[in-house]
């Protein structure tokens, strides 16, 4: 055996040699070294079959976390984003356990924050309402829309007094004091035994009424101090203040809270009684040190505000209705002082509303239709009018017209209390006129020099008495005839005018003949388009509706009437007959 | 260095008188229960160290399951409070003994057998002494009427507290 390594260092080995040397070799080697294999082989089974490396590793794990976790962040740095892949997952997987699992904890926050928003929210309607109504309220709301700032706040900060005397700042578990500060010239008794007794306070209160840990003695009243409890995991904060605090100070209180949490974590959860590290808390327990000084506002009753109020504003209120009554009723007396034909002799007001007396042309506007355009009651209004002319110029025209009835064609106008009537118009009125007009209250007298009168008589008279003359055998108006024709169709016109005035109406016959010589056929002939040639000379369309005219044929009557039997040229001629019909049922217009 | 300390035992054993005693150096005849827990503070010096001790006395119940576990959290040590003339307060101390020692763990504690000026009316006899001296607890005999054993009960309460901490 001891001369096998020689053979290996023989150069004139073979293959088979090599061969046999190998397996010798290995014998020797499992000869040496077997126990060192088999447990080679374990290990390296153990290596390479998951199962029992995991199951290995799974043994450690714990403890190798624990080890690592001590000694720096790494682990915690590697796993984070892990667990927060992990817990994100989960929360989308599942989110029901999620939310079972963090009720509990975020339950009471929730209910404590909103509590205490709620309380604030209270807080601060409730002074608004106090103070809206008093002087300093409007003094102050001119101050918030000044500043910008919501009005509760500037009433809060205004009105409350108050004053954190102390802070303690206490562990929770042995009700130790961590650290303490008071407000200068503050009196301090003994703050250790404060902090033991608040603590037992806290846990009898908890212990009474088996509440749960986070329900907690939030705040207590001792006189005029309240003593607020802000309480954090390890540790609490209890501030004794002076007077009304508002429920923002709270907000310091947590905010204090919470730093302290979380700067002295640690000093917190080692605590055995020393409280050293905590003299580092001194500025957060001081910024809760808050004061507000101002003289308390006086609280009066609510009630008497309320009251105050309603009595102010049914005040203005009053006022304010009284004003624009007044303001109404100065408007229509002046309106009534220039309206013509009104004298208002005496305007007052009485308990229940106001007394007008006065003149009054019956013409004039009347006051009460007045009094309802101006807004005014009617009913809360006495007046007395007393009849009178007015000489006012608006009055005596509407007089004039109203006392002639002046027709269409007539136009009156006045100068200088003279009436002067131009146009025309009938005789009648024209006469009728002339009587009445220095009668009328205002008028001094009257000129109708430019007034043209026609009487329908004289009228119907020329033109009854026109005859129309035709050369023989001839149906054609020659211009001499034509010439008389104008002055028959003037006075038709002005027969139309009156007798359109007046509701009469005209009727005019033009009656066509002929004499004896030819035919009677030719004679009927000749006398109806002789008609029909005056017809078309006096053309009626220049005629109202009052005025028809016909045509015919000159009836033996007529000629028997005119008793000619004489010249066969008298017979050659048209005749017109005007006749003037009254209006049925159609009284005189009045006059006055 | 603050320490929260207990004061326990069955009702009118002393425990208030002892801690005026230590605290006040004064005693009264006359019995007020104590409602719920009072707290009291006296400051000590021990081998130079400057300590505080919130004595919290808390009222003294037989019923020991009514012992309020939330004021007992906290503390560093307790006085246990026997009364001397009366035999059934040393069993009361025993069973709060026990409940403590569960609640809070084997954290340093004092016994005090009281009202040592009235010795000759004691129902405690040396044997029942004896007995808790066997179990190597701390025992004093004392009286919060002449102020007897009060300091050293205290004193000592205070050094074990230091040292277990430390
Ligand atoms: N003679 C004598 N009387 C004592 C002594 N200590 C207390 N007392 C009296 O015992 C009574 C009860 O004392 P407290 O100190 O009030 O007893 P306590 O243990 O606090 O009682 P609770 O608060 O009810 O549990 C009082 O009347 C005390 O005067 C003492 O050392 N000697
Ligand atoms: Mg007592």
């Amino acid at each position: 055996m001891s001369n096998e390594p020689f053979k290996t260092h023989s150069f004139s080995a073979t293959a088979q040699g090599l061969e046999s040397s190998k397996e010798d070799w290995s014998e020797l080697r499992s000869l040496l070294l077997a126990p060192e294999q088999s447990q080679l082989d374990e290990l390296r089974e153990r290596l390479d079959n998951p199962a029992i490396y995991a199951r290995d590793v799974s043994r450690v794990l714990p403890d190798a976390f624990t080890l690592r976790g001590k000694g720096d962040q790494h682990l915690a740095t590697a796993l984070a984003p892990f667990v927060e892949e992990g817990f994100a997952a989960a929360v989308r997987k599942s989110p029901r356990a999620i939310v079972d699992a963090i009720a509990p904890i975020m339950g009471p926050a929730i209910r404590q924050a909103i509590v205490r928003t709620l309380q604030s929210m209270m807080q601060s309607l409730n002074y608004s309402l106090e103070q809206s109504l008093s002087a300093r309220g409007l003094h102050w709301r001119i101050e918030a829309w000044r500043t910008g700032r919501p009005f509760a706040e500037v009433v809060l900060l205004h009105t409350l007094r108050y004053r954190v005397e102390q802070v303690f700042l206490i562990h929770r578990e042995t009700g130790l004091l961590l650290h303490h500060v008071a407000a200068d010239s503050v009196a301090v008794q003994d703050q250790h035994v404060v902090s033991g007794m608040l603590a037992a306070i806290q846990s009898y209160v908890q212990d009474s009424f088996g509440a749960s840990k986070d329900q907690t003695l939030d705040h207590f009243q001792v006189g005029e101090w309240t003593v607020w409890i802000e309480e954090g995991s390890q540790a609490f904060l209890a501030g004794v203040i002076q007077g009304a605090p508002p429920t923002t100070l709270r907000q310091h209180f947590r905010d204090a809270m919470d730093r302290i949490q979380v700067q002295q974590a640690d000093a917190l959860s080692d605590f055995h009684g020393d409280t050293a590290p905590f003299t580092a808390t001194h500025p957060y327990l001081e910024s809760c040190l808050l004061a507000h000084y101002e003289a308390p506002p006086q609280r009066r009753a609510m009630g008497k505000w309320i009251l105050g109020g309603v009595l102010l504003f049914g005040c203005a209120w009053w006022g304010w209705i009284a004003y624009q009554s007044h303001a109404r009723w100065s408007h229509f007396l002046t309106q009534l002082k220039t309206e013509p034909g009104v004298v208002v002799t005496l305007a007052e007001s009485t308990l229940g509303g106001y007394r007008l007396e006065g003149l009054r042309d019956p013409l004039a506007k009347d006051p009460s239709t007045m009094l309802i355009a101006a807004g005014l009651d009617p009913s809360k209004i006495t007046a007395m009018w007393s009849p009178y002319y007015a000489l006012h110029p608006s009055l005596i025209t509407t007089r004039v017209h109203s006392m002639l009835q002046p027709p269409k064609t007539v136009t009156l106008t006045l100068e200088s209390n003279i009436l002067v009537a131009s146009g025309s118009a009938s005789v009648e009125w024209a006469r009728d006129a002339r009587h009445l007009a220095p009668f009328i209250p205002g008028i001094s007298g009257y000129r109708d020099d430019s007034l043209m009168a026609i009487s329908i008589p004289d009228l119907l008279l020329l033109v009854n008495h026109s005859v129309i003359r035709f050369n023989s055998g001839s149906s054609i108006v020659e211009p001499p005839e034509l010439a008389k024709l104008q002055t028959v169709m003037a006075a038709l016109r002005n027969l139309d005018l009156a007798a359109s005035q007046s509701g009469r109406t005209v009727s005019l016959e033009v009656l066509g003949s002929a004499d004896e010589t030819g035919p009677e056929t030719m004679n009927l002939q000749l006398s109806e388009s002789r008609a029909h040639a005056v017809l078309a000379a006096i053309g009626g369309k220049q005629f109202s509706a009052a005025t028809t005219i016909t045509t015919g044929i000159d009836s033996p009557f007529l000629k028997q009437q005119r008793g000619s039997a004489g010249r066969s040229a008298d017979k050659r001629i048209v005749l017109l007959h005007a006749t003037l019909t009254e209006p049925p049922n159609t009284g005189e217009a009045v006059r006055p | 260095m603050q320490k929260k300390v207990c004061m326990l035992g069955g009702f009118a054993v002393g425990k208030t008188s002892l801690v005026r005693r230590f605290v006040t150096s004064l005693f009264s005849e006359q019995y007020h229960t104590t409602i719920g827990v009072s707290v009291e503070k006296k400051a000590l010096s021990v081998d130079g160290e400057d300590v505080t001790l919130m004595l919290w006395d808390l009222y003294g119940d037989d019923e020991f399951q009514r012992i309020r576990e939330s004021y007992l959290r906290g503390s560093s040590g307790y006085i246990l409070v026997v009364d001397g003339t009366r035999k059934e307060t040393l069993a009361t101390a025993l069973t709060l003994q026990q409940t403590v020692e569960g609640l809070l763990g084997p954290i340093p504690f004092a016994v005090i057998v009281n009202k040592s000026d009235v010795r000759a009316e004691w129902e405690v006899d040396d044997a029942a002494l004896d007995e808790l001296r066997q179990r190597g607890w701390s025992l004093f005999l004392g009286s919060a009427k002449t102020g007897d054993g009060v300091e050293p009960l205290f004193l000592t309460l205070a050094d074990r507290m230091l040292r277990q901490a430390v």
